[in-house]
């Protein structure tokens, strides 16, 4: 049996990956193709404000203090006379914008730990878990706020709140998800023919749990818009003159008897923004962790 | 009794987290930027006083001297004084415990009340369509409204128009529990929409799974009305999630509800904490996250009991190489 065996054919990584946006982008069911519309159009909306200054600038003082929403001014002026609209998409752009990177951090923080500790359980998932659980045993906005006091009110604060409060869960969730896979035969079959451990853990492990990590993913940004906009409202987050969700929220709590706009319209938008993510995370996880759905009763 | 054979590794692991947890703390605690001596003194005061009150507090002594002395006391029940009111922080503790006690009651009583009935409902009538859709955007919206958000409305609505319960002159349950209800009912109304959103999701998906096992397509086989498997096969083999979800949500009402307490004016623990923080009252803030964190771990601990006794399959699966 020396005869030689034609080599099958594999899908290049790009290939791969090519295929598997699009298979998400199809299987997103009616309503989190909608979320997903009005998530990038939020997106889009800050993106151009901030490159050709759509809708002004968001520090100059252009009209009255409090001026009730008119055509000049679609969403009314703040309390030093600021037009909302430039600085409500500036405040879209930072809650986006850090929320995404600390999911960013944490799905890579939480994708390595939880894939490790999945695959060679005893010690060290052990290890892993109990320094998890001693993070997950903080309130989260309590660890948010502690955080935001040691490392200084900012940005920095709200980002690394974010990853502490987001990364226990999904690493206890990977770490389930990847000891499910480490037990299948492929694995066994992987190891046998000598293949090496880093190579197991991203080819065979890490493909197979990324559907738990997108979902997971997906539902932490939801946490971390919340957080943000939580501690931005107590005063710890993002600090003025820069611009949040929460810091917007808080600045209308404070002129609500006199202009209740000021807090509708970022509050909306915050509620839609998480609301749309909900949504999808929803409906990648009924994609890519399908259960059976059938049922007599 | 396998429970007992796995107990004192799951209690051993508890008690390394709280020690890792004491430790966190109080190493945050004390690299807190801003001095307690230019809250408590003034940030002209003579060195002379500040060593005098350094000495008074026992944070002249080494760091881990004194991680020692507070984790000691603390075992006695002794969390040390508060250096903005000079009164032992277990006082202050105990007159804002009431408040946040009470408001978690409200917030629980209300998820468990509405938020189960709700997930069983939604699914074991969750065949798809539009029920299904709006099902889903009802309990998303829920757990889509931040607390400060609905806070801040709530407030708004209440102190702008009379509508029959006035937000603020919070009274404690401790002083009065008849007259303190109508004062708590609408923060605990706000803390209970996270909660009763999260619980309905997490019962539908629980039910959701359990209605596809073989021993549900039994009772139906059986003549077993919807009833009665709904009581007896569907909801106990269901009742795992719900009650790690309730215990969690629980153990951070009780530790957390900073901001809802903060918007309404609540005087209980979290608002407590928020302004300890501010003030770099060390005995507090240690004390308080401490607490929190004990509540939440002892929770746990509970639920894991709870779970074993449940479904014995449980704790077996924990003694190997899981545990």
């Amino acid at each position: 049996m020396t005869g030689t065996v034609a080599p099958i054919p594999r899908a290049t990584a790009a290939q791969a990956a090519r295929r598997g946006l699009r298979r998400a982008a199809t299987t997103l069911d009616p309503l989190a193709t909608v979320a997903a519309c009005v998530l990038l159009a939020m997106f889009a909306a800050t993106i151009l404000a901030r490159l050709v200054g759509l809708g002004g600038s968001p520090t100059e003082i252009v009209g009255t203090r409090l001026a009730a929403p008119s055509l000049a001014f679609p969403l009314g002026t703040d309390s030093l006379g600021r037009s909302l609209v430039p600085r409500l998409l500036e405040g879209i752009g930072t809650t986006l914008l850090l929320s995404v990177i600390a999911v960013a951090i944490t799905a890579v923080l939480a994708s390595t730990a939880g894939i490790v500790a999945g695959y060679r359980g005893g010690r060290v998932n052990g290890t892993i878990m109990r320094v998890g659980d001693m993070l997950y045993a903080f309130p989260s906005i309590i660890l948010a706020i502690l955080v935001a006091a040691v490392v200084g009110p900012g940005q920095v604060a709200a980002l690394a709140s974010i990853v502490l409060v987001t990364v226990p869960l999904m690493t206890r969730l990977v770490a389930v998800s990847s000891r499910a896979v480490a037990d299948r035969d492929f694995v066994a079959a992987a190891v046998i023919s000598g293949v090496s451990t880093p190579r197991i853990l991203v080819r065979h492990i890490l493909r197979n749990v990324a559907g738990t990590i997108a979902v997971q993913g997906t539902y932490a940004l939801s946490i971390a818009i919340l957080v943000e906009g939580g501690l931005s409202f107590l005063g710890y987050g993002v600090q003025l003159p820069g611009s949040s969700l929460g810091l917007l929220i808080k600045e209308g709590t404070t002129y609500m008897v006199k202009a209740p706009w000021l807090i509708v319209a970022p509050g909306v938008v915050l509620v839609i923004a998480i609301l749309c993510i909900n949504v999808i995370g929803d409906s990648l996880r009924d994609r890519l962790e399908p259960r059976e759905t059938r049922s007599l009763v | 009794m396998r429970l007992l054979l796995w107990l004192p590794g799951r209690l051993l692991g508890a008690l390394v987290v709280l020690v890792g947890v004491s430790i966190l703390i109080f190493a945050a605690v004390r690299s807190l930027p801003g001095g307690y001596a230019d809250v408590i003194l003034g940030s002209l005061s003579s060195p002379e006083a500040r060593a005098a009150l350094a000495e008074q507090y026992g944070l002249d002594k080494s760091i881990p001297e004194q991680y020692l002395l507070w984790v000691l006391s603390a075992l006695r029940g002794d969390f040390g004084t508060s250096m903005v009111s000079q009164l032992p922080v277990t006082d202050e503790f105990a007159s804002r415990l009431p408040l946040t006690l009470g408001l978690g009651v409200i917030a629980i009583a209300l998820t468990v009340l509405i938020g189960i009935p709700l997930g069983v409902y939604t699914g074991t009538r969750s065949t798809g369509g539009r029920s299904s859709v709006l099902g889903r955007l009802v309990s998303s919206i829920g757990i889509s409204v931040p607390e400060f958000v609905l806070a801040s409305v709530i407030v708004f609505l209440f102190s702008r128009f009379a509508l029959g319960l006035r937000v603020g002159n919070v009274v404690s349950p401790a002083t009065d529990l008849a007259a303190s209800i109508p004062t708590l009912i609408l923060p605990g109304v706000v803390l209970a929409v996270f909660c009763i959103a999260s619980t309905a999701r997490t019962t539908r998906d629980a039910v959701l799974g359990v209605l596809v096992e073989p021993h549900v397509g039994a009772a139906v086989a059986r003549g077993e009305s919807k009833g009665f498997i709904i009581r007896h096969h569907v909801l106990r083999n269901a009742s795992i999630p719900i009650l790690t979800l309730v215990a969690t949500l629980t153990a951070y009402l009780l530790g957390g509800a900073v901001i809802v307490e903060t918007v309404f004016d609540v005087p209980g623990l979290g608002s407590y904490l928020v302004q300890a923080l501010g003030r770099r009252d060390y005995a507090v803030i240690q004390s308080g996250v401490l607490l929190a964190t004990v509540v939440f771990v002892v929770m746990s601990l509970l639920v894991d009991v709870l779970t074993g006794l449940i479904d014995p399959r449980v704790s077996v699966a924990k003694k190997g190489r899981w545990a």
